[in-house]
This record gives C-alpha cells, sequence and structure tokens, in this order.
C-alpha cells in the first residue's frame, strides 16, 4: 500500500485560492466554532449552504473534492444513523421497531440534524486545507500571528521529512518481504509484521530528526535573535474582507436560527 | 559546576533537537494518520462512527500527546505533538478538515494537564496511562458536541467512559510501551527519556 495520497489538483490563482492562509484558517474556523454551541438545522444548513456555493471561489474542481470527501460521506451517514437510534427523542410516527432499536419520524429527524451539523463544520476547513501550502502556512503564522519561529520553522522541517518516511516504509516492506515476512495469509502473523515495520519507521524517523537538528543548529538555527523572513506575506484588504465575509454569513445564519426559534444550545 | 547550576534554569526551555524531534514524532504519526484516513478508516472507522463503540478504537488519535510528553519531558511537548499529528494528517488528505485540528488540541490539551498537574516531574507507566485518559476524557466531551450531540445523557456518558477507556489503555499503555521500545534501539540518547532506560 503506498503511504500517502497524491495531492488534490487545485487552481491556485482563484479569488478565495489567493488569500492569506491566516485568513483562511480564521475564516474557516468561525463557523465550525460557533455551530459547535447550537445543534439545529437551520444555522448548520444555512452555513453549510452558504460554503457548498463558494466552492467554486477556492479553485477546487467538484470531482476532485467528491472523491476526497467520500470517506466523511459514509461517517456522515453513520452519524444521522448513530444519532437516529441512540437519542431520547422518540415522539412522532413509528418508522422501525426491532427489539431495542426503534426509529421514530422524531428520531430520524434528529439524526440529520446532527449530520447536517457535523457535514457543516466539516466543510469550510477542507476547503481552507486543500487550498493552503504548508510553506506558506509556517511563513504566515509567524509574520502575522507571531507564532515563536524556532517552532514553525522546526515544524515545517519535519513537515518536509514526510515524502522520505513514505519512501522509507516501502524500503521497509520490501526489505521485510526479501527475508519471507510479511506475506502471510494470517491475520495475527500480518498484524505483527506491520507492527514491527511501524516501529522501525518511527526508530527512523527519530533518528533522522535527531541528526536534522544538529545540521540546523549548525547553521544557527536557534541562535539568530534577528530573524529576516525571505518568503514576505501580505495581508491585504480582500484577506480582511474574507474575514468579514465569514463573520457576516455566520452572525446571519445565527441571527436566522435565533429569529425562526430554531437555536437549541447544546447548555441549556 | 557552573554547567549544573544552569541546569535547572534551562529544564523548561526547548532545545533545537526538542523541538525538531517532537515535530518529527507529530509528523510521523500524522503520515500514519493519514495511511489510516486513506486507506483502513471507511472499511473499519466510518461504519462505526456515530455509535458508542467509535472510541474504543479511537484511541489510536490519542498515542502522539502521550509519547511526545514522555520522550521531550517539557512543558507542552504532549499538545505540541498532538497538534503537529492532527495538522499533517490534515494537509495529507483528511476528509475532516478543521476539526481534525480542533480534535487534535483539545485532545493535546487533555494529556498536558495532566501532565502539568503531576508538574511535569513524573514520566512513568502511571503519568502515562493518566495522561492517555485525561486525553481521552477530553476527546470523549468534545465528540460528544460534535458528532453524538444528540444521543440520550446516559448514552453520552457511556461514550465519555468508553473513550477514557481507550485512552488508559490504547494512548496509556501502549504510548509507554513505545516509548520504552524506542529507548531500548538508543534513538532517544539526546533525551533524559533514554538516559533513563540506559541506567537499569
Amino acid at each position: 500500500m503506498t503511504l500517502l495520497q497524491t495531492h488534490l489538483s487545485t487552481d491556485p490563482a482563484a479569488p478565495l485560492a489567493r488569500r492569506n492562509p491566516v485568513a483562511k484558517l480564521a475564516a474557516a474556523l468561525l463557523p465550525s466554532l460557533v455551530l459547535l454551541v447550537s445543534v439545529d438545522p437551520v444555522s448548520s444548513g444555512l452555513l453549510l449552504a452558504a460554503w457548498l456555493v463558494s466552492v467554486p471561489a477556492w479553485g477546487v474542481g467538484w470531482p476532485g473534492l467528491l472523491r476526497r470527501l467520500w470517506p466523511l460521506g459514509l461517517a456522515l451517514v453513520m452519524v444521522a444513523l448513530g444519532n437516529a437510534v441512540f437519542t431520547d427523542r422518540k415522539g412522532g410516527a413509528t418508522l422501525l421497531e426491532a427489539g431495542p432499536l426503534l426509529l421514530t419520524a422524531e428520531s430520524l429527524a434528529t439524526g440529520l440534524t446532527a449530520g447536517l451539523r457535523v457535514a457543516a463544520i466539516a466543510l469550510p476547513g477542507v476547503l481552507a486545507i486543500l487550498t493552503i501550502d504548508p510553506v506558506d502556512l509556517a511563513d504566515a503564522l509567524v509574520q502575522h500571528l507571531r507564532v515563536p519561529a524556532r517552532f514553525a520553522y522546526g515544524s515545517l522541517a519535519a513537515f518536509r521529512l514526510a515524502p522520505l518516511l513514505a519512501a522509507e516504509w516501502e524500503v521497509l516492506g520490501r526489505a521485510r518481504r526479501a527475508r519471507g515476512l510479511g506475506g502471510d495469509r494470517n491475520p495475527a502473523r500480518a498484524l505483527a509484521v506491520l507492527g514491527g515495520r511501524l516501529f522501525a519507521l518511527l526508530v527512523g524517523a527519530v533518528r533522522r530528526g535527531t541528526q536534522l537538528a544538529v545540521a540546523m543548529d549548525a547553521r544557527g538555527f536557534a541562535a539568530s535573535a534577528h530573524r529576516t523572513s525571505a518568503r514576505r506575506q501580505t495581508f491585504t484588504r480582500a484577506d480582511v474582507a474574507l474575514i468579514a465575509g465569514s463573520v457576516l454569513l455566520t452572525a446571519l445564519a445565527v441571527t436566522t436560527a435565533v429569529a425562526t426559534g430554531a437555536w437549541s444550545p447544546l447548555l441549556s | 559546576m557552573s554547567e549544573q547550576a544552569t541546569v535547572p534554569a534551562r529544564r523548561h526551555r526547548w532545545r533545537t533537537v526538542d523541538i525538531v524531534v517532537a515535530s518529527v514524532l507529530g509528523v510521523t504519526f500524522g503520515v500514519l494518520f493519514a495511511v489510516w484516513n486513506n486507506v483502513v478508516y471507511a472499511t473499519v472507522s466510518a461504519p462505526l462512527s456515530g455509535s458508542p463503540a467509535q472510541p474504543v478504537i479511537a484511541g489510536v488519535w490519542l498515542i502522539p500527546a502521550v509519547v511526545g510528553g514522555l520522550v521531550i519531558r517539557k512543558a507542552g511537548a504532549a499538545l505540541y505533538t498532538e497538534v503537529i499529528a492532527a495538522t499533517v494528517s490534515m494537509f495529507f488528505g483528511s476528509a475532516w478538515g478543521m476539526s481534525v485540528f480542533m480534535s487534535g488540541v483539545w485532545q493535546g490539551l487533555g494529556a498536558e494537564l495532566v501532565f502539568a498537574l503531576l508538574l511535569y516531574r513524573r514520566w512513568g507507566l502511571v503519568a502515562a496511562v493518566l495522561a492517555g485518559g485525561g486525553a481521552g476524557l477530553a476527546m470523549g466531551v468534545y465528540e460528544v458536541v460534535v458528532y453524538v450531540s444528540t444521543y440520550a445523557a446516559d448514552w453520552k456518558l457511556v461514550y465519555v467512559l468508553s473513550a477514557v477507556a481507550t485512552g488508559l489503555v490504547l494512548a496509556g499503555g501502549l504510548g509507554w510501551l513505545l516509548v520504552r521500545a524506542l529507548a531500548r534501539t538508543g534513538a532517544l540518547a539526546p533525551f533524559a527519556a533514554g538516559r533513563a532506560q540506559s541506567e537499569i
């Protein structure tokens, strides 16, 4: 099995894809956080619809997005079903009754609301992350949010090891195969071989990280008091507008939910 | 002697090797999470999501917090490692978007809080298991809010308790075994976790 999925191609020139990574993250995080407060179909539905409408502006194609999101879709169905079964709101007409299992009109509506809400919480972040380059993100975090540079670039350096780790994973698998390991039909033995392979990957990664740290220190990584940045990130009016748009949309969705009486906070 | 005098003051400062190895641990687990997401998830995790059995295997997500804390032994290490793991798995194609990031923050905080309550002085099996439990509790509460928000109250309790149990066993126990095995390879030589092992 290959370790990493190939990157989904997106259009980097699309109006929202060009925005500052920090602005994208803020715009995506806000609705997700606000939706945690209440479970209702109105605010979740409105925000999900608004973000679905925005998909073309992110430069993400629908086929690629659907291919990426199908596990989420499967999980959403199961979340909806789980909530419908284990809720205590069981009013309305009975739809299905099998032993302790009871599905009614009200419990099904409750489950669907829960599924809708999870979709609305997840989608903004998916769009933001798909269009963010990790290098830009590290630069923007340091330049706009004043995240300590040692941590931002230290983690970025480690992130650059990910393709190496993927390659090493293949090598470890072939080395084991050459010694007659790893082709088992017996699941217990296969799991043991897999465990050994995972552990070898982890040990190799830690060793590589230790060497990398020495190399970085030798080049003055920790010593520089005045760090300059090679790549400037810009925070323009369009970035402010993106965040303002997200605030406005979220406020609109919440106001509508409250006005229609659908708003129901979890802690009440 | 002056070397020794500076040790207590620097106990909480992160060296470059702390930052990079914590990051590398986070990235490795993040890559493994990505594999899980892209290969195993649809067949194992997704069908269980939304049921009270979901947290049972979800303890796997909490391992980076425990391992990061035990290896680096610094304030913030558990939270940092877990957040890096969550972020990396997010960049390599998680369908969950930033809810993964939020999960990572809460789970990391759960483990971090336990290490903090132990004053960052205890790094044995007990501390590991408790930290795993803390991360499990945080995960359970967060997922009750997000995924199973309309459960009946007693089912919510079952959900949280099974999250705590999986955190204690899978994250705490397995995480501790993993760090011990790592120390035995000698890979943790630059860390106190590696030195403690060689003294035995």
